[in-house]
């Protein structure tokens, strides 16, 4: 309760809260309020926004309705955000821990993958696992957690690489815990917070990721996305520029808020380090 | 509802404001024209061979049509829908075994040799028959070609060939190539298809990739006072929103293959000192076309065909994916062919009520969750209209209870996913229609075309009724007998649907005011441009 208060003192924090909390109710309700294909034709195309209250953001060159979209799209980013960064994050925290309790040859090797993995840079990475193996949702989400577990894997190494060495571990090495058991169940939960910190990076880094392969072409062409819908708006841009500007300004406000409320986190955390 | 109807009434008098738009400045263009300057227009591809002996299409004919010349060019009035180039007159015997070709005297070559037959024999027979993508079929039968002076070819064929077939494919098919430069060495793998050498009213200058080709002016031209240019620049703009801006600041004159966005084309057309031409693309135009993989079994039954083409909404694609700049289709042969198309075919008007009703005779029922069956959608994307249509097709098929899911490609993907590998159940795509069925439209229909042949029947369609319709029309020399097999055609091709066709369009170019003679023959953007001026 105290935590959540210092969480909430932050003014960043509670923007960022308040922006993710709607972003939530838009992808939660869209099928509520938008029920049906939100590919649908539902009026005369290029509408703009403001014209008619059925179709208050107007409609697309084949006269879709962007609002209808635009909450549809919420859906596909938050769900590709959020199943991308938990996917990197396990991949990451499971590697970081082994390599970190094993040591030796295991943590040479694991480290040495994910410097291999490091050096790529993550887009293009996603780019060409996505057109090798062909697009669709979970293709992209695992392209995503592909680039993006690096990350994870060297911070939960590091903390690792510390709390092993603690007397508790010792502890459990003594009473005849196998080793395995000692590193997931006494040391990866101490390991990690820090770890988890990283999340709000990653999510909105994978937002932005699969914005940008569907503003390509490569996102799941049968559901609606906001990249792909800035990237049908481009064709029109001169004209109908809303098209573009509308999932833009999503976007930004979406990556805005992961990154307030992930600031709020760190912050009030380390408000509590420092206190105690 | 209502709004709807508003808004298609501001559609149509927002085209007929284009129209008027395009006709006003026509007329201010009867003026003699204005030698010299510099033409800049953009380029939205870079072929790398630039022999259109060898790659009759119109992204190679766009640039090198200015310096390679064809035997004849299409025409708005000339005689037989043809403007003499190179052939001054032809003819054809009446057991269709032989055409004779008259040439046209004192042409030099851009490297100063004379034009002669010998170099008509040598394209005819060493590329156009066994290289060319097009000329393989229209000149399978070619046997020999006599030259019994320098300015006469003999075109001798082994089988009867249609003499109307011929004409109809001089304006694409018959790039004369010099012989001197091509005689040596494999013809494929010539500096020369890079670099051309021809006789037209421009010589190739440099090719800068990425950046620009240049074209300069050929001083010993035959026709008189032509070349008005002095140069042409194509300068390479990819992406189609960069054209209309690059159009707006000056940087160039002219957008030709609707390098400027369809949505766009309302917005430009006010600006001052440009113009917008619908004109000029009679000669080349494109199809709409569902190819169909009758491998499914569910789209094997003329049922479920008859049931998709009545989902489609002809005029809302028209309208909507076209804003207006296009022609719903009733069959394979567009409307705008003056020899060929025929009315009078079965139509499949918009009806979603009788679609369903004939998914449901062919006993493709309503599954509890509304769908019928799925299917793999593959919308062609070398146009923005044909992923547009994709969108739509997806739609109007989830309107009958077919679930389309669409799988985009880059070009090479979706060519070889369709016309190779046969992925796909549906597919868009745009077929070029050339002024004769017989060049590129019976293989869309026709059966036992090889694997691989991209837009030709890779759907496993099979009719032999059809089959023998297009080898009768093939030997047919009698021009009325063989336009009557040619309506027959369609009409069975409209009846059966091998495939269906939505629309046909031409293309538009958006060019500054000072640019004259534009769009003045049916295939003006892949012509010579010899007499392409600008004024001020």
């Amino acid at each position: 309760m105290n935590r959540l208060r210092r969480f909430l003192r932050t003014p960043e924090a509670i923007a960022g809260v308040l922006i993710l909390a709607l972003l939530l109710v838009m992808a939660l309700a869209a099928p509520l309020f938008f029920p049906g294909d939100p590919q649908a034709i539902a009026g005369p195309a290029l509408l703009p926004p403001f014209q008619d209250w059925r179709l208050p953001l107007g409609t697309d060159r084949l006269g879709r309705d962007v609002l209808a979209e635009l909450f549809h799209g919420a859906r596909t980013s938050l769900a590709v955000g959020l199943a991308a960064a938990a996917a990197a994050l396990l991949i990451g925290a499971v590697v970081g821990t082994l390599a970190g309790f094993a040591g030796g040859l295991v943590d040479e090797v694991l480290m040495r993958v994910t410097d291999a993995f490091q050096t790529v840079p993550g887009f293009l990475l996603a780019l060409a696992f996505v057109s090798i193996v062909g697009p669709s949702l979970s293709v992209v989400v695992a392209a995503i957690a592909l680039s993006a577990w690096t990350g994870p894997a060297r911070v939960a190494r590091a903390e690792v690489l510390s709390i092993r060495e603690r007397d508790y571990v010792t502890g459990a090495r003594v009473i005849g815990m196998h080793p395995l058991e000692i590193a997931f169940r006494e040391v990866l939960p101490n390991a990690l917070p820090p770890v988890l910190a990283l999340s709000s990076v990653i999510v909105a880094a994978a937002i932005l990721t699969e914005a940008a392969l569907s503003f390509l072409g490569l996102g799941d062409p049968n559901r609606v996305t906001w990249g792909g819908m800035i990237a049908e708006g481009r064709t029109v841009l001169r004209t109908a520029p809303f098209l573009s500007i509308i999932p833009g300004i999503a976007l930004v406000l979406t990556v805005l808020g992961v990154y307030l409320a992930g600031e709020g986190v760190v912050e009030s955390t380390a408000v509590r380090r420092s206190l105690s | 509802m209502s709004e709807l109807t508003i808004s298609r009434r501001g559609l149509l008098a927002g085209s007929a404001l284009l129209l008027a738009s395009t006709a006003l400045p026509a007329i201010g263009f009867a003026q003699t024209p204005k030698k010299g300057g510099r033409l800049v227009l953009a380029a939205d591809s870079e072929p790398r061979n630039l022999n259109p002996a060898i790659v009759a299409s119109n992204g190679v004919f766009f640039i090198s049509s200015k310096i390679v010349e064809t035997l004849a060019e299409a025409s708005f009035d000339g005689k037989d829908g043809l403007q003499p180039r190179l052939a001054l007159s032809w003819e054809g015997a009446a057991d269709g075994l032989s055409v004779t070709f008259k040439l046209r005297d004192g042409v030099k070559w851009h490297d100063g040799k004379p034009f002669t037959s010998a170099d008509v024999a040598f394209s005819a027979l060493q590329i156009w028959k066994p290289l060319q993508n097009l000329g393989r079929a229209v000149f399978k039968d070619l046997e020999a070609v006599e030259t019994p002076d320098e300015l006469t070819a003999i075109f001798k064929f082994a089988k009867p060939t249609p003499f109307q077939l011929i004409l109809n494919a001089l304006p694409a098919l018959s790039s004369v190539v010099p012989k001197h430069v091509y005689e040596n060495g494999k013809i494929e793998d010539n500096p020369a298809n890079n670099a051309p050498v021809g006789t037209g009213p421009f010589k190739f200058a440099e090719y800068k990739a990425g950046q620009y080709y240049r074209l300069t002016r050929n001083d010993a031209y035959w026709g008189k006072d032509e070349p008005y240019l002095d140069e042409i620049v194509y300068q390479v703009l990819p992406d189609r929103t960069s054209a209309a801006a690059a159009l707006e600041a000056e940087e160039i004159q002219l957008a030709a293959f609707s390098a400027v966005p369809l949505a766009d084309l309302d917005r430009i057309s006010k600006v001052p000192g440009l113009k917008v031409i619908t004109k000029g693309y009679e000669g080349l135009t494109y199809q709409l076309v569902v190819e169909i993989n009758h491998r499914r079994k569910e789209l094997a039954d003329l049922k479920v065909r008859q049931a998709i083409a009545h989902a489609i909404d002809k005029d809302f694609v028209v309208k909507t994916v076209f804003l207006g700049y296009a022609a719903t289709a009733t069959g394979p042969v567009p409307k705008n062919d003056p020899q060929f198309y025929t009315a009078d075919v079965p139509t499949y008007p918009f009806d979603v009520a009788k679609a369903n009703a004939l998914l449901d005779e062919a006993g493709y029922k309503r599954a509890d969750d509304g769908k019928r069956f799925a299917l793999k959608l593959l919308p062609a994307p070398y146009f923005n209209e044909t992923k547009q249509f994709g969108d739509y097709l997806r739609q109007a098929l989830a309107a009958i209870g077919i679930d389309a899911q669409i799988v985009n490609n880059d070009s090479a993907a979706h060519i070889k996913a369709v016309y190779t590998d046969h992925a796909f159940d549906l597919a868009v795509g745009p077929p070029v229609f050339r002024g004769d069925p017989a060049i590129s439209t019976t293989i869309l229909v026709q059966s036992g075309i090889p694997d691989g042949v991209p837009f030709s029947n890779q759907g496993g369609y099979k009719n032999a009724e059809l089959d023998a319709l297009i080898v009768k029309a093939s030997e047919t020399l009698d021009t009325a007998a063989r336009t009557e097999l040619y309506k027959e055609f369609q009409k069975k091709v409209a009846a059966d649907l091998p495939l269906i066709n939505v629309a046909e369009w031409g293309f538009i170019s958006v060019a500054r005011d000072t640019v004259g003679n534009i769009a003045n023959n049916p295939r003006w953007a892949v012509s010579n441009w010899a007499d392409t001026y600008l004024a001020g």
